[in-house]
This record gives C-alpha cells, structure tokens and sequence, in this order.
C-alpha cells in the first residue's frame, strides 16, 4: 500500500512533467506511432506477396505485431526510461540517491517516471489489435478476453526482466554504452510466429530465451481460445525470468561499490 | 590548392583517432545488426514458404539485399552526425570555425569519412565471423556495368547520409532539442530508404513515387544496383535524379547554415 503511494506521486510527477512540455509529448508519441506504422507496413508489403507466412493469415500477423506493440509500449511507459538511467546513474554513482531511499531499491529504480507517450501509445496498438480482431471475425469469450489481458502482464513482467538483467550488468561493465541495443534486438525477434522458428533458432528464441512466448501466448489465445499449455508457459517463463532479474539485481547491488569522487 | 586540402585532411586523421575510440561500440553495433539480421531471415525465410521468388526475387537475392545493407550502413550511413553538430552548435564549439578559415561543412565531412572508415573496417570483422553461415545466401550479379554504376550511386548517397544528417543537426540553431525529430525522421528514412523492405516490393505506383524522394538514394538506390533489383536504364536515370538530391540538398545545408549563423549568438569567452 505504501509502495503504491509512492509510485502514485512519481506518476503524478511525470504527468504534471509532460503537461510542462506538451510539445516534447506530441513528438514523441508521433514517434512511436510513426514505428509502429513501419511495422505495419512491413507487413503490408509481405502479404501483397504470399498469403502465409508460417501458417498465419495476414491479419493474424497483425494481431501479433499489435500484441507485440501493447507489451512493448507498456514496457516503455511504465519502466523503459527509468532502467535506462540506472546503467547511467550506476557509473556515475548517481545510483547512491536511490539506495538511500527507505523502500526496496529495485523499485524505487524501476518506478520514479512514467512516459505517458508510451502509454498512449499502448492504446493505440490495443485499437490496432481490436481491428485485427473485426476483421477476422473473431468474438472471444469475456473469459478469453481477461485471460489475454493477464498474458499481457505476464509479457511485460517477461520484458521488464529482460530490461533489468540487460541493465544490471553495468555492475559488472564499467562501460555499458549500447547495452540497452540488447533488449531491442530481442524484442524484435518477438515480433515473429513460434512456427517460424527452426533448428538452433528455435532452440535459443523459443526455448532458451523468453521473447517468443510473450506475444505468441496472448495472440494464440484470441485466435484459438484458450490452451492450457501456453498459459502454464507463459505464467511460468514470467515467474522464473522474474526470479533470475531480481536476483541478478541484488547480486550486482552487493557489487556496486559508488563512484563519487 | 595542397594547403586547404591538407586542412581537411587533418580534419581527417584528427576524425579518424577519435572514431578509433569508440572501436568497441561500432563492433558491438554491428553484432546486433547481424543478430537483426536473423529477425530479416526468418520472417523472409516464412514467408518464401512453398514461393520460389517473390516479386521476381528468390530468397537468397533478397536475403543479399539485407546484408548488403548492413555493409552499406557502416560504410556510407549517417550514425550520431546531428547530434555532434547540434552538440557543437549548442555549447559553442561552432565559435571557432566562424573566425578560422575553414568550411564547417567540409570539416564535419571530414569527419564523417574518417568515421565511416572506421567502422566500415570494423563491420568486416562480425561479417567474416559470420562469413561461413551467410555464405549460403549470397548472390551477387556479375555485370561490371553494375560496379561502375555503384561507384558514384554509393559516393552520392553518403553525401546524401551526411547532409541530410547536417541539416538536422543545424536545426539546433532554431530548436532546443532535435532529437525527437531525427528520430521522427529516421522512422521515414527507414522505409522509405528500403531497410524494411526492398522498395521494388512495394505496390508499383508507390514505388515510382518513392524514386523521387532523396531517401530512395541515401540506401535502397545503391544496394538494389549492387543487388541486382535494378535495370540498367533505370540507374541511369537514378543517377540523374540521385545527383540533383546532392545538389537540392547542399544548397539547403548552405541556407540553413547562413540563416542560422544569423540567429547565432556567440555567448561567453
């Protein structure tokens, strides 16, 4: 309860933050929106060409890269910003500020900010899934529809693990410059149907590392209704990508040692 | 004649020393490029299922086209240029360039080519690393038209890169902050320079329009020559249409520049 008053005042703070430079907040939401046109596009362009692309139709894909697009863009509302400080803060011992903080660091790390771009932006691919939805004729149940949304959690809890391990190896890196092009480069891989994936690909993106669940599970579940064994995956790969991330956080906390002057 | 070349050529050397620094991030950029280039391989590889070419291209020609990129990326594409000029415009480095003699434009050009040679160096080496698993999917045409073509469509679009880049960056005369518009930008750059798709792909009438955009020049243009995606008569009137971009765009990087010189004040000592 007191975490939450804690995180209430950061978001107020960031939402009175973009009332103070409307202009920055135009720009940026055009931005995103600007890149999840060019996804679409790519899409467009592919299926004036084929019909399928591994077994999926060409608003299936849609439904995909929208899912896709809500978990990404949740990520970089709630979360993107304030990691990305953390690799900067931990090498300029800026990071001390949080640690004096009285309340668990890894959450005073992860919640000061918002990006209210990001998250207007979540809504927008939330409406670009509901067309997908129309015009495939699809009526998911109100049961299917819930257990979509909580996929979408466990997709953004997938990805905030992946965002804070990418990030908390600035412990142990003294230069982290472009560590974060880790996390983009495994995003985008998730972007793509699990029947794509073949050979050592599907060994390291399926199996190994948690991306291809994450939009997968949800746009199956919409498409199929519901299938215990991509629940249980999704709900579990969540958890113990979680586990690993906080781990590796309080590893690297006990390694960090300030760098004031 | 030898004394303002060897202005710049300093400028050069200089650019090439402090690009050395940064060796670590350009490999490490292009082995996330080649990572990215395996979301390219599988989507096409999918959707090449059961189709032997898609708008008259097998897979490997299109699977060319993107590595192609990749290479022409860090050996003509514009990575942090605006950022370095609005950086100098914004904490007054630009000062000493107004009272020495010597072209700014040139200098960041300079630059710009000891830059690219670094990192075009240093791509070679994940791409060789890699060498023996893309190997499978190079094809690469053989007609020497193709590689006498390429030479001056490559000069061109890194000149396109650079001033398209520099523009931007001078923007900072007038803007506090461009970042949110390179990006912008980038976004257009991205699709309509062909690094999401090859152009050719696309509905033909939005094709033809697109080949009178700069952005067709500044990487599809030079890649899909090198490719093999491109006629003959078609790069001719290319480089027609690429060169009067490099002209249209130099003259509004000079007006920009005067213009914003105008509005320039130079505080502090």
């Amino acid at each position: 309860m007191n975490y939450f008053r804690i995180w209430l005042a950061g978001a107020r703070y960031s939402l009175v933050r973009t009332l103070m430079f409307r202009g920055d907040f135009f720009v940026w939401s055009l931005v995103e929106l600007l890149w999840m046109t060019v996804n679409l596009l790519l899409i467009a362009v592919i299926y004036r060409h084929t019909a399928s692309v591994a077994g999926w139709n060409e608003y299936e894909m849609v439904l995909l890269v929208g899912t896709g697009m809500i978990v990404q863009r949740l990520v970089t509302g709630f979360f993107w910003s304030n990691l990305f400080e953390l690799g900067r803060n931990v090498r300029t011992g800026a990071f001390d500020f949080y640690l004096s903080q009285p309340g668990n660091p890894l959450f005073m790390v992860s919640t000061r900010k918002l990006d209210p771009d990001g998250l207007v932006n979540s809504v927008v691919a939330l409406g670009i899934v509901i067309y997908a939805v129309h015009r495939l004729g699809l009526h998911p149940s109100v049961l299917d529809a819930a257990l979509y949304c909580g996929m979408i959690v466990a997709g953004v809890v997938i990805h905030y693990g992946i965002l804070v391990l990418t990030m908390a190896s600035t412990f142990w890196l003294t230069s982290s410059n472009g560590i974060e092009g880790t996390y983009f480069t495994l995003v985008d891989f998730s972007r793509l149907p699990r029947e794509a994936f073949k050979g050592l690909a599907g060994v390291v993106f399926v199996w190994l590392l948690p991306v291809v669940v994450v939009s997968n599970a949800p746009a199956r579940t919409l498409l199929h209704g519901f299938q215990p064994l991509w629940t249980l995956w999704i709900a579990g790969v969540a958890v113990l990508w979680l586990i690993i991330a906080v781990a590796v956080f309080n590893l690297g906390l006990r390694r960090y040692s300030s760098a004031s002057s | 004649m030898t004394a303002v070349l060897s202005k710049y050529r300093q400028a050069f050397l200089v650019g090439l020393q402090s690009n050395l620094i940064y060796r670590w991030n350009f490999l490490a950029r292009g082995l996330f490029s080649l990572l990215r280039l395996g979301v390219s391989v599988i989507l096409w590889s999918a959707a090449y299922a059961g189709i032997a070419r898609i708008g008259g291209f097998s897979l490997d020609q299109t699977l060319t086209y993107f590595i192609t990129l990749i290479l022409l990326q860090f050996f003509i594409g514009a990575f942090n240029e605006d950022y370095q000029i609005s950086e100098d415009i914004r904490n007054g480095l630009i000062n000493q360039f107004l009272t020495k003699p010597i072209n700014y434009f040139l200098y960041r050009f300079s630059v710009f080519a000891a830059a690219r040679m670094v990192s075009g160096a240093l791509i070679v080496i994940p791409v060789a690393l890699f060498l023996p698993i893309l190997r499978g999917w190079l094809t690469f045409p053989h007609d020497a038209w193709r590689f006498a073509c390429a030479i001056p469509a490559l000069t061109m679009a890194a000149l396109i890169q650079f001033t398209i880049a520099y523009c931007f960056g001078l923007l900072t005369f007038w803007l506090l902050e461009i970042q949110g518009f390179v990006i912008l930008s980038m976004a257009v750059e991205t699709v309509l320079g062909g690094q999401m798709f090859p152009l050719d792909l696309m509905p033909p009438a939005i094709y033809r329009a697109s080949q009178f955009l700069p952005f067709f020049y500044q990487m599809y243009f030079p890649a899909a020559i090198l490719t093999g995606r491109i006629a003959f008569p078609s790069v001719v009137q290319g480089l027609g249409i690429q060169l009067a971009w490099v002209v249209i765009l130099l003259i509004v990087a000079e007006f920009l520049w005067r213009r914003g010189l105008r509005r320039h004040t130079a505080v502090g000592g």
